[in-house]
C-alpha cells in the first residue's frame, strides 16, 4: 500500500506539468464538493429545528392569545390576562420569539373584525412591542427599520408617525417605500403630505402602489396638489397629475397651464395630455402661441388633444397643417378635419332614387 | 335525539379555526375542525354536519371543490357559509353557482358569525 503511494507520488512528479495542473485543480473540486456536501446538509438540519422549535412556539402563542382573549369578559384586565401579558413580554426581547408573536397577533388580526380585533391591539401595545418597534426605528439596519416600519403600518399606528416621517428621506428606497405605505395606508389622502419633503425620486412603480391603495378609499376630500404641481422633484409634479387626472382636479388648471414651460418634456407632454382629460378649453390658445417652437411629443400631443377640444374657429390653422411632414400630426389633422367640416366640406351625397324605379316584389321576398 | 349542532369548520388559519372553536362551543354548538379541503370532506362524509364554515382558499381541496362535493356527489341540503378574502368576488359567485348558502368577507366578526349560524339553524 506504502509502495504503491510512494509510486503514485513519484509518478505525479515526474509528470508533465499541464497534468499535475489539472491533478490539483480536480483535487481541489472535489474537496469544495464534499465540503458543500457538508456545510448544505448542516444548513439543512439546522433549518429543520428552527422550524420545529418556531412551530411549536407559534402552537404555544396561539394558545396562549386565545386564552388571552377569552380569559375574561370583563373590560379590566384579569390576573389571568395579567400573566399572559407578562409571559409574552418577556418571550418578546428575542428577535426570533417576537417574530413568531407578531405574525401569530397578524395572522388572527388580518381575518377577524370588531372586539377581538381590538383586543389583539391592545395586546400589542400591553406586551411592550409598540416601543420595540419604534425603538428599532432607529436602528442603523436598513432592512431593520424596513420591517418595523412595515409592522407599525399592519398594527395601523398612527402613534409612529411623527418618527417615521422623519426618515420619508432616508438612502434605502425599500424604507422610504415602507414609510410611504404606511402613511398613505393610514392617514389616506392626508399621508400625502410627505410628498412636500421628499427629495428623492418616486418610482413609476412607488406611485403605482401608493394610487392602488388610494383606490380602496372612496368618496375622501381630497387636498390641494398645487404645492405638488409646483414642487422641484420631478417624480412629485408627475405623480401629482396623475392624481389630477384620477380625481379630475379642474381647480388645478392653472398650475397644470404653467406646467406647458417645465424644463422636464416628459411632464410638459403629460401636461399637455391631462388639458383633455381636465376639457380645460384656455389652454388650447396659449398652446397654438408658441406651438412651432415645441418639440415633435408636444406637437403630437397637442394634436392629439385637439381630436377631442377642436372647435369650428380653429378649422384654418388646422388646415395649415395638413401637410405635416409627421405621420401621426397629419393623421390627427385629418381625424380633425373630418369632425369639424362633417356639416360644411361633407363630400359624401345622397343620391335620390329614380322615381320611375320599380321594385322587383319577387327579388325582395326571395332576399 | 343528539340537541347539540355539529359544525364543520375547514380553514387553514389554525388561530382563526382556533377562536371559532373556543366561540362556538361557548354557543354550545360541537365543532369539527379541518385544515383542508380533503379533511373537511372526510369530516362532513362521516358525521353529517348541520352547518358547513369553510374558506375558499385552501391547500389539496378548495372550497369550491367542498361545496361542489356537498351539493353535487353526497346531495346534501346542508346550508354552506363561505369565507372569503378581498379580491376574491369571482370566486364567490361561483361559490353561490355550486350552492353555497352564505359568506362572510375576512375580516369579520365572530359575533356576526355566530348570528349568522343561528339563523341558519332555526
Amino acid at each position: 500500500m506504502l509502495e504503491f503511494l510512494q509510486n503514485s507520488i513519484d509518478t505525479f512528479n515526474n509528470s508533465h506539468p499541464i497534468i499535475q495542473s489539472c491533478i490539483y485543480w480536480t483535487l481541489i473540486l472535489i474537496v469544495s464538493i464534499i465540503t458543500l456536501i457538508f456545510y448544505l446538509k448542516n444548513l439543512r438540519y439546522k433549518l429543520r429545528i428552527k422550524g420545529r422549535i418556531e412551530a411549536t412556539y407559534q402552537k404555544k402563542y396561539e394558545s396562549d392569545l386565545i386564552e388571552y382573549l377569552y380569559a375574561g369578559d370583563d373590560i379590566n384586565i384579569n390576573e389571568q390576562q395579567k400573566q399572559i401579558i407578562k409571559y409574552l413580554k418577556k418571550c418578546a426581547e428575542n428577535g426570533l420569539k417576537r417574530k413568531i408573536i407578531i405574525n401569530t397577533f397578524l395572522r388572527l388580526k388580518d381575518d377577524i373584525s370588531g372586539e377581538t380585533a381590538d383586543a389583539i391591539q391592545n395586546l400589542y401595545y400591553q406586551t411592550g412591542l409598540l416601543d420595540s418597534a419604534t425603538t428599532r426605528l432607529k436602528s442603523k439596519k436598513w432592512n431593520t427599520v424596513a420591517r418595523a416600519i412595515r409592522e407599525l403600518t399592519q398594527f395601523e399606528i398612527k402613534e409612529a408617525h411623527d418618527d417615521i416621517i422623519q426618515l420619508i428621506n432616508h438612502p434605502k428606497k425599500e424604507v422610504r417605500n415602507e414609510i410611504q405605505k404606511y402613511l398613505v395606508k393610514l392617514f389616506r389622502f392626508d399621508g400625502l403630505e410627505f410628498l412636500d419633503v421628499l427629495e428623492s425620486e418616486l418610482s413609476e412603480w412607488d406611485q403605482i402602489q401608493l394610487l392602488e391603495i388610494l383606490n380602496k378609499f372612496n368618496n375622501l376630500h381630497i387636498p390641494d396638489i398645487g404645492n405638488w404641481l409646483r414642487s422641484t422633484n420631478q417624480s412629485v409634479v408627475s405623480f401629482a397629475l396623475k392624481l389630477a387626472k384620477i380625481y379630475k382636479q379642474f381647480d388645478a388648471k392653472d398650475d397644470i397651464i404653467t406646467l406647458f414651460n417645465h424644463p422636464n418634456t416628459e411632464i410638459r407632454v403629460e401636461a399637455i395630455n391631462l388639458v383633455t382629460q381636465l376639457g380645460i378649453f384656455e389652454a388650447v390658445e396659449i398652446l397654438k402661441k408658441d406651438l412651432f417652437d415645441r418639440n415633435l411629443d408636444e406637437q403630437i400631443a397637442f394634436f392629439k388633444m385637439m381630436e377631442e377640444m377642436s372647435m369650428p374657429d380653429d378649422l384654418a390653422f388646422i388646415e395649415e397643417h395638413v401637410q405635416h411632414e409627421n405621420f401621426y400630426i397629419r393623421i390627427s389633422v385629418m381625424k380633425i378635419m373630418n369632425l369639424i367640416t362633417v356639416d360644411s366640406n361633407n363630400t359624401f351625397t345622397i343620391n335620390n332614387a329614380d322615381q320611375n324605379y320599380i321594385i322587383d316584389k319577387n327579388l325582395t321576398i326571395a332576399s | 335525539m343528539n340537541l347539540i349542532k355539529k359544525i364543520v369548520l375547514a380553514e387553514d388559519n389554525s388561530i382563526l379555526s382556533k377562536l371559532l372553536q373556543f366561540k362556538l362551543e361557548k354557543e354550545g354548538y360541537h365543532l369539527l375542525i379541518a385544515a383542508n379541503g380533503k379533511e373537511a370532506v372526510t369530516l362532513i362524509e362521516n358525521h353529517d354536519p348541520d352547518i358547513i364554515l369553510t374558506d375558499i382558499m385552501m391547500p389539496f381541496v378548495s372550497g369550491l371543490e367542498v361545496i361542489s362535493h356537498v351539493r353535487n356527489k353526497l346531495e346534501m341540503g346542508t346550508p354552506i357559509v363561505v369565507f372569503s378574502s378581498a379580491g376574491q368576488e369571482e370566486m364567490v359567485l361561483n361559490a353561490f353557482n355550486l350552492g353555497a348558502t352564505d359568506f362572510m368577507s375576512k375580516p369579520f366578526s365572530p359575533n356576526e358569525l355566530i348570528i349568522r349560524i343561528k339563523r341558519l339553524l332555526q
